[in-house]
């Protein structure tokens, strides 16, 4: 069994000044998780015009390729569609692909994008190319066997081009970003927060005003990990033990979430739960330690927390540096569930908590769920395989 | 003596931080610290009396504007 799988994760920022960002990322995954085309074009110019040749460019390149179509159809269907510009009398936009088959095999496709820097066993790894013309374009191709932990990182000539002069007269090089990113390859950090690692130190490169759009598109393939997640009591208390046998039988590490329910599964263990008394962040109810369980928290008030870190993390990952350090709770399950976590297992109780329906309390039942909801959908949208059961 | 402080939702909600703090400070300031236990719990089952404490298994309802009350009629006059 195929216990790799890939994880993707981009950041960009704008040129100083626009509204919208010339570079875009189109990521399209099959329906086993298992295979994903990841494209990210570069259009020519900045604002609008970019905006409009990129995201083209990514939108039909991925939909082409993920439906498996060759190179040569999607290059010319690209050249044939987008707009010509007024200005320059040139329809233009960079592109890169990244084709993965079954979490097994790497097709990088590259088109006048700074070349993907591929880290293997913790250093650069020199990949071969093969390369052939498309309707008088220039494109390089080449096919990897992945490995556990191999790292690829996609930019626009954004990342290189930081600082030229400023910090750097000739710009960062491809040496330079190697060389800065290759002392990260061991710390366990998701594509998410490599691209914005990368994506960050190009901003303070051009001292805060980029003078060109930059985007860094990472790929790591790493073995799967499966997290439990328990949330609530069951509606019918009867259904107790049958969700606590389901929970515990679930391979990989095990979170509860709530007092009641941590108390159910105490009793079901046979363990006493032992709740600190130590406010790590002012907002986040304290966690507390039950033997045979990885991470006992409060419910709501902890997984709107997480909630709200979560939809930072798929967006402007601003947030990064509160939850990958702190103890608290909601900072506890963010770690797990964003970082270590490749399928999630959702196990969410309906009871309805009587001591919660009340009008002075902004929480109640429909809050719950539709937090599990919302949860849910930003997980699938980090790239998590989640599966919701109901009790 | 046991003083238990619930750190469940609906408390936390009503203040239970405030009034963990305040009792942290309160033990100290009296050097009750191997008198009084002050531990946590989770949901007590009386959401709407919140912030439950419990001290020695009986139950009583504190807000963070009673708690030094709380504190000098239930733990120091027992002590």
């Amino acid at each position: 069994m195929n216990d790799l799988c890939a994880e993707i994760g981009f950041k960009s920022i704008n040129h100083a000044g626009e509204e919208l960002c010339g570079d875009h990322v189109e990521i399209v995954e099959s329906d086993d998780g298992n295979s994903a085309v990841a494209v990210l074009a570069d259009g020519l110019g900045s604002g609008v015009q970019a905006s409009i040749l990129s995201t083209l460019t990514a939108k039909i390149i991925s939909t082409m390729v993920s439906s498996g179509m060759s190179i040569e159809q999607c290059v010319n269907t690209v050249a044939s569609t987008l707009p010509v510009s007024p200005e320059r009398g040139v329809a233009y936009s960079t592109f890169t692909i990244l084709n993965l088959t079954n979490s097994r095999e790497l097709e990088l496709i590259q088109y006048d994008n700074p070349l993907v820097i591929m880290l293997r066993d913790g250093k650069n790894f020199d990949y071969p190319t093969e390369e052939m013309t498309i309707g008088g374009k220039k494109i390089l191709r080449t096919r990897i066997i992945l490995k556990e932990n191999d790292i690829f990182i996609a930019m626009s000539d954004g990342c290189p081009h930081a600082g030229i002069g400023n910090s750097y007269n000739f710009g960062w090089k491809r040496e330079n970003i190697i060389d800065f990113m290759e002392p990260l390859y061991y710390g366990d950090y998701t594509s998410k927060n490599l691209s914005t690692i990368l994506v960050d130190e190009v901003y303070g490169l051009y001292g805060g005003e980029p003078k060109d759009d930059a985007t860094a598109l990472t790929l790591k393939i790493r073995k799967r990990r499966q997290v439990n997640l328990l949330f609530g009591p069951p509606a019918d208390p009867d259904d107790c033990d049958r969700m606590m046998s389901l929970f515990f039988s679930k391979e990989g590490k095990h979170v509860i979430c709530g007092g009641t329910t941590s108390s159910i599964a105490a009793k079901y263990l046979g363990k006493k739960i032992k709740p600190s008394l130590e406010f790590v962040d002012k907002d986040v109810p304290p966690i507390a330690e039950l033997d045979g369980v990885d991470l006992v928290t409060e419910g709501v008030i902890t997984v709107n927390k997480v909630l709200q870190y979560a939809q930072d993390y798929i967006t402007d990952n601003e947030l990064y540096d509160k939850w990958s350090v702190s103890r608290d709770g909601a900072s506890l399950i963010c770690r797990l569930l964003f970082e270590e976590a490749t399928d999630i297992n959702f196990f969410v109780g309906r009871a309805i908590n009587p001591a919660h329906q009340n009008p002075d309390l902004p929480i109640n039942f429909s809050i719950k769920m539709q937090l599990v909801d919302k949860l849910t959908s930003c997980l699938k949208q980090m790239g998590k395989k989640v599966k919701v059961s109901y009790f | 003596m046991n003083v238990t402080i619930c750190i469940g939702s609906s408390c936390h909600i009503k203040g239970s931080r405030e009034v963990v703090d305040r009792m942290k400070e309160l033990v100290n300031e009296n050097g009750l610290s191997d008198k009084v236990e002050l531990s946590g719990a989770f949901c007590m089952g009386h959401c709407k009396d919140g912030v439950c404490v419990t001290v020695d298994g009986k139950l009583y309802s504190v807000s963070p504007e009673t708690v030094d009350d709380f504190f000098k009629n239930n733990v120091l006059a027992k002590v």
